[in-house]
């Protein structure tokens, strides 16, 4: 609900003429952030985990029908809707415009992906269980989240602090392009830019001036920082 | 009277609930043993004190890394293998370096698992080791000083105003 204060305003800009739908970003987030499997038969009663997720909309009448893909992940908005009715401040609001989510403090009301208008938040309903060799590629820098708590994207956090600390052990100031959460890294196309909004000369925040731009249910007044661009003639698929 | 009395028998018992609570939300409880025996008798007070050995010598990737790290028998073998080499406790390094196993120190701080602790950061903002560990050079048998709870933490971040965001730390 605060304003962000810090000079840093993390902020994505998500190329959708660019998004094939290949749903590498899908896989990589699953790797970097333990995100749990929960079987067939659990994902069929929508229990199923997922910090990022492809949307994929159909256009047309056959024989002319368009594909259209949408990735969604918390939108990490500046008036977040899940903020306010946690009980537990569990869902809190960053200095750098990120919404947080404290799993030590969650206790599991779920009033928070109630109250997600993107449906982004997902509800850990069993311990994870990881079977050999799973295991071993769990990623030491981020909590193994268990059953009770609330999880979703976090513009993985991890990187951003990794980069922060470096660097400050270098003792300069963050690089544009420095931090990449996961998708980012590995879109194919480069179709996800991550950076800082409030450098008016961030590859983000230009991106973000562009007269493509469109912010996902922008009239419920939630201010992402996720911004769509959409629109610039370019669409590859149909 | 007798109904007071009651009355007064009954609250006691939840009276005495109250107060625990409080005093166990309030108290440092650290019931893990403190200064656990190892499996070598290693004196920090005979390296650190007595020899002024740096902590950096052995505990190598403390100003790079988050993990301080436990030094290599390797390590300790380097010196041992000319300094003291007939004492008893530096014959069982011995064992373990022709055993080519790793000593199984008993871990005296322990951060939980959701949290994150950078050792790094807290050298590099020009904190002591001793700070949080304590004078390790008087100490022949090295016991855990603090009780590495979050008001602990939080404390000296607000004192040395440092970041207090839940996602500093916790990730």
């Amino acid at each position: 609900m605060s304003e962000a204060t810090d000079q840093l305003r993390w902020g994505m800009v998500i190329d959708l003429d660019r998004c094939t739908g290949c749903g590498a970003c899908v896989t990589a987030c699953q790797a970097e952030n333990n995100v749990a499997l929960v079987g067939k038969e659990e994902f069929g009663k929508g229990r199923n985990l997922h910090w990022l997720r492809v949307e994929r909309y159909w256009e047309g009448e056959f024989p002319h029908v368009r594909a259209r893909f949408v990735p969604m992940l918390c939108q990490h908005c500046a008036d977040a809707p899940c903020e306010p009715v946690c009980p537990v401040y569990a869902s809190y609001h960053n200095p750098e415009g990120l919404n947080g989510q404290v799993y030590n403090r969650c206790v599991g009301t779920r009033y928070c992906a109630n109250n997600c208008p993107y449906a982004v938040r997902v509800f850990n309903f069993f311990n994870p269980e990881w079977p050999q060799p799973l295991d071993q590629q769990l990623n030491p820098d981020v909590t193994v989240r268990s059953r009770g708590v609330m999880e979703k994207c976090t513009f993985c956090i991890q990187r951003i602090r990794g980069a922060k600390e470096s660097a400050k052990l270098e003792g300069r100031p963050l690089r544009d392009g420095e931090v990449q959460p996961a998708c980012a890294q590995t879109c194919p196309p480069g179709a996800i830019i991550f950076g800082n909004l409030n450098d008016p000369d961030s590859q983000v925040a230009r991106l973000a001036r562009s007269p493509r731009r469109l912010r996902l249910l922008e009239d419920l007044g939630t201010e992402p920082s996720v911004v769509y661009l959409k629109g610039g003639g370019h669409e590859h698929v149909g | 009277m007798k109904k007071k009395l009651l009355i007064a028998i009954l609250l006691l018992p939840l009276l005495a609930a109250v107060i625990g609570l409080v005093v166990l939300y309030h108290l440092p409880l650290d019931l893990e043993d403190r200064a656990p025996s190892q499996p070598i008798a290693f004196s920090h007070r005979q390296h650190v004190g007595e020899m002024a050995i740096d902590c950096r010598f052995c505990h190598r990737s403390v100003d790079v890394s988050a993990i301080a790290g436990i030094p290599d028998v390797d390590l300790c073998r380097a010196c041992h293998l000319f300094i003291a080499v007939d004492r008893p406790e530096i014959t069982r390094l011995a064992e373990f370096w022709q055993q080519n196993q790793p000593i199984p120190w008993e871990r005296l701080y322990r951060i939980p698992d959701h949290t994150y602790f950078p050792h790094m950061m807290h050298l590099n903002a020009g904190l002591e080791c001793g700070g949080c560990h304590g004078a390790v050079e008087t100490m022949a048998v090295t016991r855990r000083v603090v009780a590495t709870k979050m008001g602990w933490c939080l404390n000296c971040h607000r004192e040395h105003g440092a970041s207090i965001d839940c996602w500093t730390c916790h990730r």
